[in-house]
């Protein structure tokens, strides 16, 4: 599990992510809010000052005239000490009074009385907020209208906007340390099943195929059911060695007795010609054993799953000639009728020549010791097949796959040696073929098939 | 001398009217010079100052700032309000410091933004009430006083109060008559200036100016012309004087009595800037941390009758001591935009018609 590629840091990311931007946004929105309050509270003094300003508005000597009451530029200026600027101006656009000559609003065509402006203005590298209020004279003698223009410098807007954003601040970032830590808190909570499933694993017995038993969320329950099954195969392949083991040391042990029975009564005698036949005998039973340690070895080699042998092209028909002309005189002596079924084409397949002709020659010996009178080799081109049919007493339909497992005999045979029938099968499955038992061709006798894959020639 | 005052009159005809014209024969080219001196202070270079302030009491605050920073080629001009104003809008990178008791325009200066804000600690430290944004600074505290004579106080007794001036007026409009002077707020922008505040703060004030009327009042110009002539016994009473230089005369006459009225005493104060464009700024603010600072306050209490604002001094010749006497009454004029209105044309033409028509009010109700 390396950091890169951990699962509490891929939800982490993918949910504070999302998290921090939200509250990015919400930052933002609390700016922009600040600002807009601050300004609407500020924009009240702007609005006051021009009223007052616009009440002292007359008309006198022939002219508009102003009688400036001072507390309309004080409460502009707040304790923040903004810049004051002020102006009056006539219906024409012209300058009447004020300290600033500051610039009205475009001109639209019908700017009725009583309207209120506010706009930010950049004025001579000042920042302002400008007031401005539209109005006229309320004197019989005169409907003259008029403009006051008021501005201020922004530093007691900035310092409310500031005050009001950190209160929000404060708020957002407590609301957002309070979601980063439960989101830190429900990846943890829903990661620790996955973690108390890795430490059950670790802390196991490394000997024991003993299923998985702790309660687990149904996501992880479901990983835990598939070890499972994949302990129980474990437990049934375990099982099969053990027997195996046990069944291939009873064989090896029962000639290794009568060996040693053999050699122990011969040693009593004095007579060489006892000996000789006591040797004769033990040679007989040794070339047994060491036959059948051959051939637990090649069991072994072929039940090995990683077994997987360079197979080469090779023609089935001359393989099965081959084989019948190696046993014919042995079946001829027997009295035994073994003959050759084969197309004219060869056919070919890609197998391993030793294998196959030691599979034939397990099939044929079988035939032969189990009371077959007459063998049939059989190589067929489509698909490609190699046959072995006797018609010997055959096996019952419902023994025929225990036929297959090693030291399992049909009858009480004390030469077999139960593995004939397994070694063909491993030989089979290296070779990617099927091994079929079927009746023979009347009904009588036993058909072993080896179906090799088309594809394999 | 009548040359100088028909020149500063069409002076004022021709603007808003200067603030304290209070040195009429100062010259433009009144001022104070002090070379650079080998220092090992690691100031240097030059400091231009212009002040509307008398060189009698500028000397002691420049020499003890020479004393401190002898590196410093040093030049203080002193200048009227109005010369001042209208120089440093002309040429507003020639100087470094302008000091001026013409708070509207100083106000205006730095509203504008021709100002340059000071964060030293001694600027920092300043009281709030006596500066705006750390760019305009008042470094000194002058209440506004009545000046009374001898004669008056032995026949009516001392009026202490606006009130009791008011009676005193209304009750021997006879005997007082032509014996009473104050600013004539049209020709003297600091006359205009005390009144536009005095009306602010009470509106019997204008009961005050009908009876100043009533009674024959004279108008002067300068607070010195008053002291003139209180000095010479031509006046018994003078209203609205610069108590900083009143003070002088008083100490000098026996006759003069100094009364800082106890309802309300309107305080005036010199405020210094920083232009913006300053040719030597870092000697700029060396001048005004000393200005600032305890050691110049200290200089303005003990050398100048100014009237010393740093908090931590007190005793005679400091706000504190002024404060502890006339507490109640002392009304600074604020610091704020409320200065602004005072520059108004319209409102000083409108505040002069009224004050005119109360002024004149006896005339045209008796023909």
């Amino acid at each position: 599990m390396t950091r890169r590629d951990s699962l509490y840091r891929r939800l982490l990311t993918w949910l504070l992510l999302p998290l921090m931007a939200l509250g990015a946004l919400m930052v933002l929105q609390a700016w922009i809010e600040a600002r807009h309050t601050a300004d609407r509270a500020f924009d009240r003094l702007l609005e006051a000052a021009t009223l007052a300003i616009a009440e002292q508005v007359q008309w006198q000597d022939d002219r508009l005239w102003l009688d400036l009451p001072p507390a309309a530029l004080e409460m502009l200026a707040t304790d923040a000490e903004e810049r004051v600027f002020y102006a009056l101006y006539d219906a024409r656009g012209r300058f009447v009074t004020g300290n600033a000559d500051l610039p009205g609003l475009p001109r639209d065509d019908d700017a009725t009385g009583g309207q209120l402006h506010f706009r930010d203005l950049v004025w001579h590298g000042l920042e302002l907020r400008q007031g401005i209020r539209r109005a006229s004279l309320e004197d019989w003698r005169s409907r003259e209208r008029f403009e006051v223009r008021v501005a201020h410098t922004r530093e007691g807007r900035e310092r409310l906007t500031g005050e009001l954003l950190r209160a929000n601040l404060a708020y957002i970032l407590g609301m957002a340390g309070l979601a980063a830590a439960v989101v830190v808190l429900a990846i943890r909570g829903a990661l620790t099943p996955l973690s108390r499933l890795r430490h059950a694993i670790r802390a196991r017995d490394p000997r024991t195929l003993a299923p998985l038993e702790l309660p687990l969320p149904r996501e992880l329950a479901e990983l835990r059911e598939t070890l499972n099954e994949l302990l129980a195969r474990m437990r049934r392949v375990k099982a099969n060695q053990e027997r195996f083991i046990g069944d291939a040391s009873h064989q090896l042990r029962t000639p290794l007795a009568g060996l040693s029975t053999r050699a122990e009564l011969a040693l009593r005698q004095d007579d060489p010609q006892r000996w000789r036949e006591a040797l004769e005998a033990m040679q007989t039973t040794s070339t047994r054993a060491s036959h059948l340690a051959v051939q637990l070895l090649s069991l072994t080699r072929l039940d090995n799953p990683e077994y997987r042998p360079e197979l080469t092209a090779l023609a089935l028909d001359d393989l099965a000639r081959g084989a019948v002309r190696r046993h014919w005189s042995a079946c001829h002596r027997a009295g035994i009728d073994l003959g050759l079924e084969a197309p004219d084409a060869p056919v070919i397949v890609a197998g391993l020549d030793w294998q196959l002709e030691e599979a034939l020659a397990n099939l044929i010996d079988n035939a032969r010791r189990y009371g077959a009178s007459r063998i049939t080799v059989r190589v067929i081109a489509h698909p490609p097949a190699l046959e072995v049919e006797d018609d010997g007493p055959g096996i019952a339909e419902d023994q025929r796959l225990l036929m297959l497992r090693p030291f399992h005999r049909g009858s009480d045979d004390p030469d077999g040696s139960g593995l004939g029938l397994a070694i063909v099968d491993g030989i089979a499955r290296s070779h990617g073929a099927r091994l079929r038992l079927d009746a023979g061709r009347d009904g009588h006798g036993l058909r072993v098939g080896l179906h090799f894959p088309e594809e394999s020639a | 001398m009548r040359h100088h005052r028909w020149l500063i009159l069409t002076w004022l005809w021709l603007c808003i009217g200067s603030w304290l014209c209070l040195a009429p024969l100062a010259g433009a080219d009144e001022r104070l010079r002090y070379p650079a001196e080998p220092a090992d202070d690691e100031a240097s270079g030059e400091l231009v100052v212009h002040g509307a302030l008398d060189l009698v009491y500028a000397r002691p605050l420049f020499e003890a700032f020479h004393a401190r920073h002898p590196g410093i080629a040093l030049t203080y001009r002193n200048l009227d309000t109005l010369t001042l104003h209208r120089r440093f809008l002309a040429h507003p990178d020639e100087v470094d410091v302008l000091m001026s008791s013409a708070m509207p325009w100083q106000y205006r200066l730095a509203n504008d933004g021709h100002a340059r804000p000071l964060t030293s600690p001694q600027a920092m430290a300043w009281p709030a009430w006596a500066r705006w944004r750390h760019e305009l600074f008042a470094f000194t505290f002058e209440p506004i006083v009545m000046v009374v004579r001898r004669e008056l106080i032995e026949r009516f007794g001392r009026p202490d109060s606006h009130a009791e001036l008011l009676t005193l007026l209304e009750q021997h409009p006879e005997a007082l008559r032509g014996r009473v002077v104050t600013y004539d707020p049209e020709a003297s922008g600091a006359g205009y200036g005390y009144a536009i505040q005095e009306s602010r703060l009470t509106p019997r004030y204008w009961d005050l100016v009908t009876a100043f009327g009533d009674t024959d009042t004279a108008l002067a110009t300068t607070t010195g012309e008053m002291l003139d002539g209180l000095d010479s016994g031509r006046y018994w009473l003078g209203y609205n004087l610069l108590g900083s230089y009143a003070r002088a005369v008083a100490d000098a006459n026996p006759a003069l009595e100094i009364v800082v009225p106890d309802d309300y005493a309107l305080v005036t104060q010199r405020l210094a800037l920083m232009p913006r464009q300053a040719p030597h700024p870092e000697n700029a603010r060396r001048f005004m941390d000393f200005l600032l600072g305890e050691a110049g306050q200290r200089v303005i209490a003990e050398d100048t009758p100014l009237g010393a604002v740093h908090p931590t001094l007190a005793g005679p010749g400091t706000a504190a001591a002024l404060r502890e006497t006339h507490g109640e009454a002392l009304r600074p004029v604020s610091l704020g935009p409320g200065l602004l209105a005072t520059l108004d044309d319209l409102k000083r033409q409108a505040l002069l018609t009224r004050w005119k028509r109360e002024f004149t009010r006896a005339e045209a109700a008796s023909p």
